[in-house]
């Protein structure tokens, strides 16, 4: 929609700057056309030279300078001199057409002030007493006979030809719009489908009018689109279940493992090295199970089959049950957990899904006891900032190199790498983690314990609550 | 801990593997339960329910004559006993059906035989607790049923809060219950910002209930994290 507006505010300047532009090219060929004629206003001016030029008297004759012949001669006209009271005719110049009278009644007189005597076009100018009159070829002017103009129409002129302008440019806007906003219809459902495609909705737009070739071509990488996404969809889909069938079929075999280990263990009669072995499966099909589970959540949260259900919670208290947890299961107190967050905390609200950040908190929990056989100790604390909540877990155990660092870090799982699988990979757990944190758009971050372990920092967003 | 009377519950277990059923029998056995009956099929199951009346029952979901959820629902027509489910189905929506339907836990295979039976235990214990209202702490001895504390051979009542408090501490007895969960049990959902009023209750309970009230052997604090309720072992 915005880039129709655009399209719109781009054609109107573009119009405004051509009329604009216009105006100005039509008033510089006007003064380019018209500055010749401008000395042709000269004709009452001429009449004023004229009678300069002419010297001397009616008693001593008159004469004509030669300036003021070449006047005449340059403008083809004839002069006469009429006489004051009488009307006569006292000089004329040498071409005086035939036509023309020699004696004036005070009735005459009115002809050559509008401007002829003889259909030839006249000016007069005063010489003393006496009038000289100056009389054009007859194709000079065009013939003026009325030549008085309404005071206030020539006063209102600037007003009129405003509203003239303003009229044609609404005129003229008016039309190019009704002609573009035809195009502009034309155009606003291809911009419009075009904006749609990259948000992944299915585009169809009308395939008529000038544009339907556009249009045709449009809906084609629509339907193109939305059929690689059902497929896209579909062998991801396919992905999923099949790591979900697998991991449910794998369950019920486990738990008999499990249990039995788990009961054999246990079981007094049997010698310390058999239940030692039994410990060993047990513990080992715990492994096998919390994969399983871990494989499933995975891919099921890569290729969002995952449903997330978002709501507002304590963070700590989450947490809290989580460690608390694993304290109640760790009968042999091989990892104790000591909680360093400060007492002042005691609520820590954030909007996510519970039960996937306890599932994150506990794998690095177990993450720890995993790569610490021999136990260690663990360290969970809270802490908030304006807007945001962080979580750190830290051990005292083995640690890692800043290679596998770098590694845990930086590398794709092999879950998502589409090279080999035979290079190093990591566990499932961690990925699980960052996974869960890119859910809820958190950061994590794994580094060098304190104390020597590991140490994940994951930083959520607090919500408003 | 030794709760006789609850290992004499009959107990029925569904599932549609006989090996699984003969595994989560010997686990159920190895803790002491004697009255345990197995089924293989919803059919069999509603029979069984019918006719014995059984005090629990552990269900699979996934069974060859219909699914675990609507054979609770047939089971609820006719008995409200508590209900495990023990599945391979382990789908957070598979969990919030079954909870939804009204069972009282839900386990996921594969499972420690030591988690059954702790929750077996622990749902036993909190459904017929009428049965038991008496617990024995060291210096003291809690009767839930009256609310009433006897102490040197002095009665001393419980207030609502202190007993529910007291309720869930000693439903998990032995395991460490959170602060969250104590303040939920008292004062109800979502519950935060009561942890000063918490501190307060378990002050004035550990003055009902333990010797010393400033060395408590009873109501065991953990640090930042919860409290523990330590029982006595019945003789």
């Amino acid at each position: 929609m915005k880039s129709t507006f655009k399209l719109i505010r781009r054609f109107i300047l573009i119009l405004m700057l051509s009329l604009i532009g216009l105006v100005v090219i039509n008033i510089v060929l006007l003064v380019g056309l018209t500055y010749r004629d401008k000395s042709n206003a000269g004709g009452w001016k001429a009449a004023g030279e004229v009678a300069e030029q002419l010297t001397g008297s009616e008693a001593d004759g008159f004469s004509l300078t030669d300036e003021g012949r070449s006047i005449l001669k340059e403008r083809q006209a004839w002069a006469i001199l009429i006489e004051d009271g009488t009307g006569n005719v006292i000089w004329n110049s040498d071409d005086l057409p035939k036509e023309v009278p020699l004696h004036y009644s005070a009735a005459e007189i009115s002809w050559y002030t509008r401007g002829y005597i003889a259909d030839y076009p006249t000016t007069t100018a005063a010489r003393g007493e006496d009038l000289l009159v100056l009389g054009y070829p007859k194709d000079r002017y065009w013939k003026l006979m009325y030549p008085t103009w309404d005071y206030h129409g020539i006063v209102n002129t600037p007003k009129k030809v405003l509203v003239f302008l303003v009229v044609n440019l609404l005129c003229i806007i008016s039309i190019y719009l009704i002609a573009t906003s035809g195009v502009l219809r034309q155009v606003k459902p291809i911009v419009g489908g075009i904006e749609a495609l990259p948000e992944g909705e299915a585009v169809y737009i009308r395939e008529k009018g000038l544009l339907s070739d556009l249009a045709t071509a449009i809906n084609r990488v629509s339907e193109r689109l939305r059929i690689q996404e059902r497929e896209l969809q579909k062998k991801e889909m396919a992905r999923t279940n099949w790591i979900a069938g697998v991991s449910h079929d794998i369950r019920t075999p486990l738990s008999m493992v499990m249990g039995y280990a788990g009961q054999l263990e246990e079981d007094l009669s049997l010698s310390e090295e058999n239940r030692r072995k039994a410990g060993v499966i047990r513990q080992q099909s715990i492994r096998m199970k919390n994969l399983v589970n871990d494989l499933n959540l995975a891919s099921k949260l890569e290729y969002h089959m995952q449903s997330i259900r978002r709501e507002m919670f304590n963070l700590v208290a989450v947490v809290r049950r989580v460690v608390v947890d694993f304290i109640n299961a760790d009968l042999e107190g091989k990892y104790p957990i000591e909680w360093n967050t400060s007492k002042d905390l005691e609520a820590c609200m954030i909007e996510g899904d519970k039960e996937l950040i306890r599932r994150a908190v506990n794998n690095l929990i177990l993450n720890a006891r995993i790569h610490n056989p021999k136990g260690c100790r663990i360290f969970v604390e809270l802490k908030e900032d304006e807007q945001k909540a962080h979580i750190y877990i830290e051990d005292d155990g083995v640690g890692v190199t800043e290679e596998k660092l770098e590694e845990i870090q930086n590398k794709p799982h092999y879950l998502m790498n589409q090279g080999s699988m035979n290079k190093q990979r990591h566990g499932l757990g961690l990925l699980i983690v960052k996974q869960i944190v890119e859910v809820h758009r958190g950061s994590v971050c794994f580094g060098q314990g304190r104390e020597g372990g590991f140490r994940v920092q994951i930083s959520l967003e607090k919500g408003r609550g | 801990m030794d709760y006789d009377y609850l290992k004499n519950k009959k107990i029925l277990l569904v599932d549609d593997e006989a090996e699984l059923l003969l595994m989560v029998r010997s686990i159920l056995e190895q803790d002491g339960y004697r009255n345990i009956r197995t089924a293989l099929s919803v059919a069999e199951a509603l029979a069984a329910g019918k006719e014995w009346k059984p005090d629990f029952a552990i269900l699979d979901v996934m069974l060859p004559d219909s699914d675990g959820f609507g054979l609770l629902a047939k089971l609820r027509e006719f008995t409200d006993i508590p209900v495990l489910f023990l599945t391979a189905r382990g789908e957070e929506e598979d969990k919030f059906q079954g909870l939804g339907m009204g069972a009282d836990d839900y386990m996921v295979k594969p499972f420690l035989p030591r988690e059954l039976t702790l929750r077996l235990g622990a749902i036993l214990r909190r459904c017929y607790k009428n049965e038991n209202p008496v617990v024995q702490l060291s210096a003291s001895r809690i009767d839930f049923a009256r609310a009433q504390v006897t102490k040197n051979g002095e009665e001393i009542s419980l207030t609502a809060k202190e007993h529910d408090i007291l309720m869930a501490l000693y439903r998990n007895a032995g395991r460490i219950v959170t602060i969250d969960q104590l303040c939920e049990a008292a004062w109800g959902d979502n519950p935060y910002g009561y942890e000063n009023s918490l501190m307060a209750h378990i002050r004035r309970i550990r003055e009902k209930i333990e010797a010393n009230p400033s060395k408590p052997e009873s109501l065991l604090t953990v640090k930042g994290l919860g409290y523990k309720l330590v029982l006595e072992e019945r003789v």
